[in-house]
């Protein structure tokens, strides 16, 4: 793979994970969302590949199925069980309006561009010029899950920020160790299994899954 | 030479092209739906239709309702001259930078939406305040995302932009690209009032925007208001296709230029046919998630803009 | 070596296959409690052996130093405090019908799987291998939070694991941008992560990017300590998971989290100079204060009332870690075992509380020290304890915090504390003899006296009690290891 087919490559995953991010702000259908973010998933896998086979890595490129597994399969599969379970299936009155969430996500992408600027000037490679769109896929996540009020948005929205962390490793450094990775993303699943079955008790206890109905605890 | 024969090959590829394309549109829809269809030649036969009626106005409508017609099918045209559809070398492409193609349109809407109000009319009125709401999330869009494409080429010429990506078309796939070419393409179905933002073919006054400006045009003025309204449509999708398939497009050899037209047509035909099958499927916005749909493609437009200045180029 | 570090992991995880065989009841009794002893010997054993330096097992993943063996020891003893209280607990929750037998099954395998992460994220080498740790405690303790199943105890359950998730996935970001520094400063790639490594080459890290990578570190790990501004899962999920999971949870996880961000200022020190972390730290530990005393003037609910004491002790935690001279750091990890017995007895007691009063409101209990001597008394003492009054360790920590921090020039800092804790003292206080003193009311719950606590239930609350009042005293064979682990921190 020469030079600038690589950096082709990165900077259309890059361009393909990002939209997916602003996308989920956009939909409220919360089945276009589970679908938005398997294709996040395929994205990030993309990108992981393309970083792999550009360093000639056979450990990252394993690693890129197998996150491509995980995300945008098996996670969007059990999104769309906890989905199936419920009567409900759009945002119906997120906390921020659907306009202004997107123009702040905007806002949310020019502060990652300037918070990565020390990131970017420590190594000026395609990959870390690429961080800050990751970092915007983070901010929206956090976004998300603060302004949302379905559970499965909130879920999806920490789905986000845990995409575009992985992101960001593998963009700077083609990942933390192997270990580590493993034992992150078996907690990412596992984080979602729990929520999938808080989900499901949450919908025994309060008819519906909307967390505006999570007031009882508080001073 | 080329490009003077080329100008005026766009002028007329456009003025005669426009009401087929739009026929086009209708017979897609129409066979997708399970109709006949009227035909493509459907849209020229109203227009000849208009055209032999007797002018009349409103009472109380003023010069400005006569004239904006005329500068919505005039400034049109200009646009049609000055942006590289069949060849880059147009004589007025010194001219051809995007602010003045921007704000070529933008006058056409202005006078359009300042006759509806002349008219006095609930309806003018109504489509005249709901149009200029479009147009103010429209404009700052399609000034980002073109200005996105020009980043790289690092001149905002519209000729430039194109040749740059013909020189490279791999550049088409970079995020700034998609980003950006997503943008306009969500503005350039607001701008030519298609669904989801406007219905073109409504009879419920309701729910019109463009349609409700030119309720009360009739006869030849509403036969060049219909013509010009082709026309934009036309010249918007002609510009998506220059931007980012601009393959085919003259640019030195006169020989170029029936390749180049044939070229444009078919590109023009393909994008209408697809937004028309794209718009059986879907129903018009509510007028308040347009915002929605539009802040949607001016923040990526914004990020095209940021990813074209902070990625590495190719 | 291996197997000694190795033996605080095993012995929770036996234990939780003990109690995963299907059929046995009331099983939690002995396997709980001799692991739990377990972790508490080997900590002390890995005491002795580190005094001389640290020790590596298992290829280089797990390592103990004086500060992992300290934390192994306040792990150990909590869990045997809570475990000699489950069994009890667990008894009352089945006679009251609000757990099967299912759930008491499950409740044993969470308790011990749990206790084995915090001590993998006390052992870890490295600082991936503790993020992991510390997520994996989020997880297995999201249904023990849950463990009621009422609307309340699902609502703190998906709280608790949203927050804390996303705060220590804000954490896993830093620790990739660390990793990124750490490559650029020719760290060896196979132990980039790795503390001694980290700490060695801090020097050369890049200032910039490991500014960013320190923040979000001591923000993600900062929500797992219960430290504003991601505090808000606390109060919810302490008060609403059963009693000995409040008395682990709120005794030993957030020190095992605050053990991380320790850990993180070592590295922030030698990178960046002492004044980054100090900002941050000072900053989360004013914050934690005011909204401890904002929100316990007024309390209503004793379980939370227990939990915003948390915040506020560790805000004092991060006060002390703020500071950074030996003496504070001394008396940080002081409070930390203070804080862990004090805060399990005074959880622990509170469960027996709610059993016998059937609610967690204040106004609800009336003249429990008369109706229990045993459980008011040890409930008072705790809440005393938790005061900072003598005998109690928490006394000498948090005097020794406040004149380290007076000689670091960091007055006003102390002087906006001690505001703070006056508030706090006499918002708890208050609360406190409510609920203890006077006569017993005529409310519901009232007409039954609670049953005496179990043998083995009452020696914990005892053995806690006197243990924190014999360290107020004096430390003995304490003191070297104290030492010794902040020297670890970088308090020379």
């Amino acid at each position: 793979m020469n030079h600038s087919t690589y950096v082709q490559l990165l900077d259309a995953a890059c361009g393909a994970f990002l939209l997916a991010g602003v996308l989920v702000l956009w939909r409220r259908d919360l089945a276009a969302i589970v679908r938005l973010f398997a294709l996040q998933g395929g994205a990030l896998a993309l990108l992981i590949a393309v970083l792999g086979v550009h360093e000639g890595d056979a450990e990252v490129v394993a690693l890129a199925l197998g996150i491509g597994a995980l995300r945008a399969l098996v996670l969007p599969w059990l999104l769309r069980r906890a989905l199936a379970g419920g009567a409900a299936n759009r945002e119906t009155q997120p906390l921020v309006n659907v306009a202004t969430s997107l123009t702040i996500a905007a806002l949310l992408g020019l502060l990652a561009y300037a918070v990565s600027r020390p990131i970017v000037r420590l190594d000026p490679t395609p990959a870390t010029h690429a961080v800050p769109i990751a970092l915007t896929v983070v901010l929206i996540g956090l976004f998300v899950l603060v302004t949302r009020r379905r559970a499965l948005s909130q879920i999806v929205g920490f789905l986000l920020m845990d995409n575009g962390i992985t992101a960001v490793a593998f963009l700077t450094t083609s990942g933390v160790p192997l270990i580590v990775e493993l034992g992150v993303s078996l907690d990412v699943l596992l984080a979602v299994l729990v929520l999938q079955v808080l989900t499901a008790r949450m919908r025994a206890a309060f008819g519906d899954t909307d967390l505006d109905d999570l007031r009882e605890l508080r001073d | 030479m080329t490009g003077i024969i080329g100008a005026v090959l766009q002028v007329v590829l456009v003025a005669a092209g426009a009401p087929l394309l739009v026929g086009l549109m209708r017979q897609v829809r129409a066979r997708a739906e399970g109709r006949a269809g009227a035909g493509i030649l459907q849209p020229w036969r109203d227009l000849r239709k208009l055209l032999r009626k007797e002018p009349i106005t409103p009472h109380g409508t003023g010069p400005l309702f006569r004239m904006a017609p005329l500068l919505l099918a005039g400034t049109t045209l200009v646009v049609a001259a000055m942006i590289p559809l069949v060849t880059t070398r147009s004589p007025l492409d010194g001219a051809a930078d995007l602010f003045a193609v921007t704000a070529l349109l933008a006058l056409g809407t202005v006078a359009l939406a300042l006759a509806g109000l002349d008219t006095g009319t609930a309806f003018g009125g109504m489509g005249a305040s709901r149009e200029m709401v479009v147009l103010a999330l429209v404009e700052p869009t399609i000034l980002l995302s073109t200005f996105a494409m020009s980043v790289r080429v690092g001149s905002t010429n519209l000729g430039a932009i194109v040749t740059s990506v013909l020189d490279d078309p791999q550049q088409v796939v970079f995020p700034a690209s998609l980003l950006a070419l997503v943008a306009l393409v969500v503005v350039v179905i607001a701008e030519a009032g298609r669904i989801p933002v406007d219905n073109p073919s409504t009879h419920l006054e309701l729910t019109m925007i463009h349609e409700a400006m030119v309720l009360e045009y009739a006869g030849p003025d509403l036969a060049l208001v219909e013509w010009a309204s082709a026309m934009r449509l036309t010249v918007l999708l002609g510009l998506l296709a220059g931007l980012f398939a601009p393959w085919g497009i003259a640019v030195d050899s006169p020989a170029m230029l029936p390749v180049g037209a044939a070229a444009i047509a078919a590109k023009v035909a393909v994008a209408g046919a697809a937004l028309a099958a794209a718009e059986v499927f879907m129903a018009k916005l509510r007028m308040f998630r347009v915002p929605e749909l539009l802040a949607g493609s001016f923040v990526l437009a914004l990020f095209a803009v940021a990813s074209s200045f902070f990625l590495v180029a190719p | 070596m291996t197997l000694l570090l190795i033996a605080p992991l095993g012995a929770p995880l036996l234990a939780a296959g003990a109690h995963a065989v299907p059929g046995r009841r009331r099983g939690t009794s002995w396997p709980g409690a001799l692991s739990a002893a377990a972790v508490l010997a080997s900590g002390i054993v890995l005491a002795v052996q580190t005094a001389g330096g640290p020790r590596t097992g298992l290829h280089g993943l797990l390592r103990a130093d004086s500060l992992s063996a300290f934390m192994l020891i306040v792990i150990g003893a909590v869990a045997l405090l809570a475990m000699l209280a489950s069994p009890a607990y667990l008894a009352a929750e089945e006679a009251a019908g609000h757990a099967t037998a299912r759930d008491t099954r499950r409740y044993g395998v969470l308790t011990q799987a749990f206790v084995a992460a915090m001590a993998l994220a006390v052992l870890a080498a490295s600082l991936g291998t503790l993020w992991v740790a510390i997520e994996a405690t989020t997880i297995v303790t999201a249904f023990l939070v849950g463990h009621r199943r009422t609307r309340n105890a699902t609502e703190a359950a998906w709280k608790y694991v949203v927050i804390c998730s996303a705060g220590i996935a804000l954490a896993f970001l830093g620790v990739a941008l660390l990793h990124f520094a750490a490559q650029h400063a020719h760290v060896p790639s196979s132990g980039s992560l790795d503390w001694t490594e980290l700490a060695a080459h801090a020097g050369s890290l890049d200032p910039q990017v490991t500014r960013i990578a320190v923040a979000l570190l001591v923000l993600g790990f900062g929500a797992k300590a219960g430290l504003a501004p991601l505090h808000a899962w606390l109060p919810d999920a302490h008060s609403q998971a059963p009693a000995p999971v409040s008395a682990l949870m709120s005794g030993v996880l957030l020190s095992v989290a605050f053990y991380a961000v320790l850990r993180v200022k070592v590295i922030a020190d030698a990178a960046l100079g002492a004044g980054f972390a100090r900002a941050l730290l000072l900053t989360a530990a004013l914050a934690s204060l005011a909204l401890a005393a904002a929100l316990l003037l007024g309390q209503r609910d004793y379980k939370r009332m227990l939990a915003y004491s948390s915040i506020e002790h560790m805000g004092l935690l991060a006060l002390g870690a703020a500071i950074g001279t030996p003496l504070a750091m001394t008396a940080v990890l002081l409070h930390v075992l203070g804080h862990g017995l004090a805060k399990s007895v005074a959880f622990l007691t509170s469960g027996h509380i709610q059993q016998a009063a059937g609610t967690s409101r204040i106004a609800a209990v009336r003249g429990f020290a008369a109706r229990s001597p045993l459980i008011g008394g040890g409930f008072g003492a705790a809440v005393l304890a938790l005061l900072g009054f003598p005998p109690f360790s928490l006394f000498a920590s948090e005097l020794a915090i406040f004149r380290a921090g007076f000689t670091a020039g960091l007055g006003w800092a102390v002087g906006a504390a001690l505001v703070l804790l006056l508030v706090i003292t006499a918002a708890v206080a208050a609360g406190t003899a409510r609920m203890l003193l006077g006569a017993p009311g005529t409310g519901p719950g009232a007409a039954t006296l609670p049953s005496r606590p179990p043998l083995g239930a009452a020696a914990g609350l005892l053995l806690g009690l006197s243990a924190c009042a014999v360290l107020g005293i004096g430390l003995g064979p304490l003191h070297d290891l104290l030492l010794d682990a902040a020297a670890v921190l970088g308090a020379h």
